[in-house]
């Protein structure tokens, strides 16, 4: 079969990005595949091919709801008219109209937790699965940053649906997490394909400082002196609002994104980012998907993130382009203590484990008043169903001890002496990349490489309610 | 209208009467018999449901700004205004809430699309990432889209000028127009957040929600007169149609301008019991329907009070142990749940 004809058929591109080929012949050849492929590199486009030759449908199974209405809208947008997601949230109306026109769709997207009903599970077998996509396959690891008891509930799925040859796809993994994808999802023999997570046009800079202050004056006079478009992760929402309130001071055309904003202003945020109406967004971590914007030149850490799977994943949006771009990781003294404090916040502490073990039943009233929090609640009620108390705390043990682990190597990053390129590489289980002009802080910078760019940006559009819709209606 | 104005107001009207709470939930739209009697009872149909969306957190902070005014004393639970206060005069507000029940934003998103669609393709461009997610909402707009032909230049320019004739029309202030304009997206220009148009136009977030209702109620008000066929496209299943039959709604058209039953009966050459029946609809339809014209508290709550103590609603086993009340008092009390208003 010829691909490349193909592809230009489907979607009128010429050629594949790195990577994409050799999953797609493999998958049309039948094997199981393990990819992974760094975020941006089209990681879609391998089941989306498939789709247009395999006879049955494509599930695809995703772990954040976002993520799944964010794919099914890049599908559309691509044309693909073909494409449904169903998930929890779905009017009980709407769901109804979907399960009795299944089979007109090509592409399902399925959230995890819908797969331990029997009846969706039926409905998926009556169809003819040709291909299983598990998207953002780390999340089925507990020892990965993003981990989803949900996401377990596939492996225990795919045998109703008959084991059906399988695609995972992930950006990150190091090999103790692409171990447990192989056996959770039951990959036999997979053929896997790990594009090298090393961006040889991302510059590593990382920045230390004695003080809060003196990092916040380094940041601010960076924003200002390099210009965008680029991105600064917060810690917290608060953080992001505060950050982007200093630089809208400074005349910086700036605004923060978090979690907490209502869906719309999120997107408008996204759009004024992706039309250059706005130079820089400080936002948690919750920005970055739905962004699909090919010049980022900066990614700008204010605080150290939480995981190193992480950091390369949000470092990961600059320079799609494949032009220089610079990644700066600001700390000051001191900062390794909030990220700590953060990310054992998360984990289930050994009391509330006992209190769902000794009042399941209501769970309901302890997260409302506020004896139990709602994360912690989803992780044990996972591991109630399967394991008994003692073997419980034991997993949370684990599970504090790998996030500890994530948190020194985090610490290690800002802290060791030597190249960040190589530093990164090894935490990912790859062999160390080339050394590429302006590497790293440690190898050296150019400065002057990156302080550019600020013409491009429109002046923002004056004038009352009549002027904008001349703009928006220009006829 | 500033949010503390429209919690002002709605205080003002229950001042006394009900808890500090009342307002939040009518703010909201809570669909409870309480709420929605208050509103026929107080005359706050304006207010019902303007941001369904409306977080306690604010809710408390506009409390205590009103508070630290002296408008509001401090009194555990229920709501006592300071004089200064109930003197105080609040800007008239274009506000409809009853009537819009939150389908206001329907026609927004609507709207939003479309102009997106149409800025889009009048500029070349075919794909682009869509403002409004609902995909309920996608589904119509492009049914409407492709109903109306919208990539001809002429519907373009007809649609355009459709909605600056409306909007210019509407009975809002030029500033709120600003404000709605702005949550519009097209072609390399983005909507604007509620935290930017809070600080172009140095207002708190909030005060920017009420201001974009405020003109969206406006602007409706126009659209309604349907001389703006391609706007009025998209208010489909917007304004809340009538449950009432033909007959039952000319009563009430007449009841609301102020006819009383008897006139009714004798304007419409009908007999008193089928006007009787009218009201009976009205009072079942119209959650908001007072029968205080009709009865007094205490007949209304006898009423109820006897119907749940003997688990009936037959008249006649009322009517034995409440001689004073009559069939008509007592269809109506039972059409209507709950208290008296």
């Amino acid at each position: 079969m010829n691909l490349e004809k193909l592809l230009y058929d489907a979607y009128g591109y010429t050629e594949f990005r790195p990577g994409q080929k050799q999953v797609i012949e493999q998958v049309l050849s039948g094997r199981d595949v393990l990819a992974l492929l760094p975020t941006g590199m089209g990681k879609s486009l391998c089941y989306q091919l498939p789709g247009k030759v395999l006879p049955g449908a494509i599930v695809i199974v995703s772990p954040l709801l976002s993520l799944m209405q964010d794919q099914v809208a890049q599908l559309k947008k691509m044309g693909e008219k073909s494409v449904v997601a169903i998930n929890s949230f779905m009017k009980a109306e709407d769901r109804e109209r979907v399960w009795n026109t299944l089979g007109d769709y090509k592409f399902i997207f399925v959230a995890p937790e819908m797969l331990v009903q029997p009846y969706v599970l039926g409905k998926l077998n009556a169809l003819g699965i040709s291909l299983l996509v598990a998207d953002e396959a780390h999340c089925i690891s507990q020892w990965g940053f993003d981990f989803r008891p949900d996401y377990l509930r596939l492996a225990e799925a795919l045998p109703k649906l008959g084991n059906p040859q399988t695609l995972a796809l992930t950006a990150t993994a190091t090999d103790k997490v692409t171990d447990e994808i192989k056996h959770y999802l039951k990959l036999s023999d997979p053929f896997v394909y790990a594009h090298p997570m090393d961006r040889q046009n991302i510059s590593y800079d990382i920045r230390k400082f004695d003080n809060d202050k003196e990092k916040l004056e380094a940041f601010l006079e960076l924003v200002a002196d390099y210009g965008g478009p680029g991105i600064i992760y917060a810690g917290t929402r608060r953080k992001s609002q505060e950050l982007a309130e200093k630089l809208l001071a400074l005349g910086i055309r700036a605004s923060f994104y978090h979690g907490g904003m209502e869906q719309q202003d999120r997107i408008f945020v996204q759009q004024q980012f992706a039309n250059k109406e706005l130079e820089w967004v400080c936002a948690t971590n919750a920005f970055g998907m739905g962004v699909h914007i090919p010049d980022i030149r900066h990614v700008v850490h204010f605080q150290l993130p939480s995981s190193i799977e992480g950091y390369v994943q949000e470092i990961g949006r600059a320079g799609r382009d494949n032009l220089p771009s610079l990644a700066t990781l600001l700390y000051a003294a001191g900062d390794e203590r909030l990220v700590e404090s953060l990310i054992m916040d998360d984990l289930p502490e050994p009391h509330e484990i006992e209190m769902i073990y000794e009042r399941a039943g209501e769970a309901k009233q302890l997260i409302e008043q506020g004896m139990m929090r709602e994360t912690a609640y989803r992780i044990i009620s996972y591991w109630r169903e399967r394991l008994p108390l003692e073997g419980t705390l034991n997993q949370i043990e684990q599970l504090k001890k790998e996030k500890q682990r994530q948190a020194a190597s985090v610490r290690g990053l800002v802290h060791s002496s030597g190249c960040i390129r190589h530093y990164l590489s090894k935490s990912f289980d790859q062999e160390n990349p080339a050394i590429p002009p302006n590497c790293c802080s440690f190898h050296g910078i150019d400065h002057s490489l990156f302080k550019a760019g600020k013409s491009r940006l429109k002046a923002p559009s004056q004038g009352g309610w009549k002027e904008r819709l001349e703009v928006l209606l220009p006829i | 209208m500033r949010f503390d104005e429209v919690v002002l107001a709605i205080m003002k009207a229950v001042d006394g009467q009900r808890t500090i709470s009342s307002p939040y939930h009518l703010i909201k739209g809570k669909k409870s018999g309480q709420t929605i009697q208050d509103i026929g009872y107080f005359r706050l149909h304006p207010f019902f449901a303007v941001l369904p969306k409306l977080d306690k957190k604010e809710y408390l902070a506009s409390i205590e700004r009103l508070q630290a005014q002296g408008l509001l004393m401090p009194h555990d639970d229920s709501v006592r205004l300071h004089r200064s206060a109930l003197e105080l005069k609040l800007p008239p507000t274009p506000l409809n809430g009853w009537k819009y029940r939150g389908n206001e934003r329907r026609f927004f998103a609507r709207l939003s699309l479309v102009v997106q669609t149409m800025s889009n393709f009048m500029q070349g461009h075919k794909r682009f990432d869509p403002v409004v997610t609902d995909e309920a909402v996608q589904a119509w707009a492009k049914s409407y889209l492709k109903r109306v032909d919208f990539r001809s230049s002429a519907v373009q320019a007809a649609f355009k000028n459709q909605i600056e004739q409306s909007l210019s029309a509407a009975k809002a202030t030029e500033a709120h127009k600003d404000i709605l304009m702005k949550r519009l997206s097209g072609y390399g220009i983005g909507g604007h957040t509620w935290d930017q148009l809070a600080a172009e136009h140095h207002i708190l977030p909030i005060d920017v929600k009420i201001a974009a209702i405020e003109a969206l109620h406006a602007w409706l008000d126009e659209l309604e007169g349907m001389e703006y066929p391609l706007l009025s496209g998209l208010l489909e299943g917007i304004i809340q149609q009538s449950a009432l039959t033909e007959s039952a709604k000319r009563t009430q058209n007449l009841y609301e301008r102020g006819f009383s039953l008897g006139q009714i009966a004798e304007l419409r050459q009908l007999k008193t019991s089928t006007i009787e029946d009218h009201f009976v609809e009205m009072a079942m339809n119209d959650p908001a329907f007072s029968s205080a014209s009709f009865m007094d508290g205490q007949l209304f709550e006898s009423i109820h009070r006897i119907s749940k103590e003997m688990k009936t609603m037959r008249l006649r086993d009322i009517k034995e142990r409440l001689p004073e009340a009559s069939y008509f008092q007592i269809r109506l009390a039972l059409a209507m749940k709950g208290e008296a208003t």
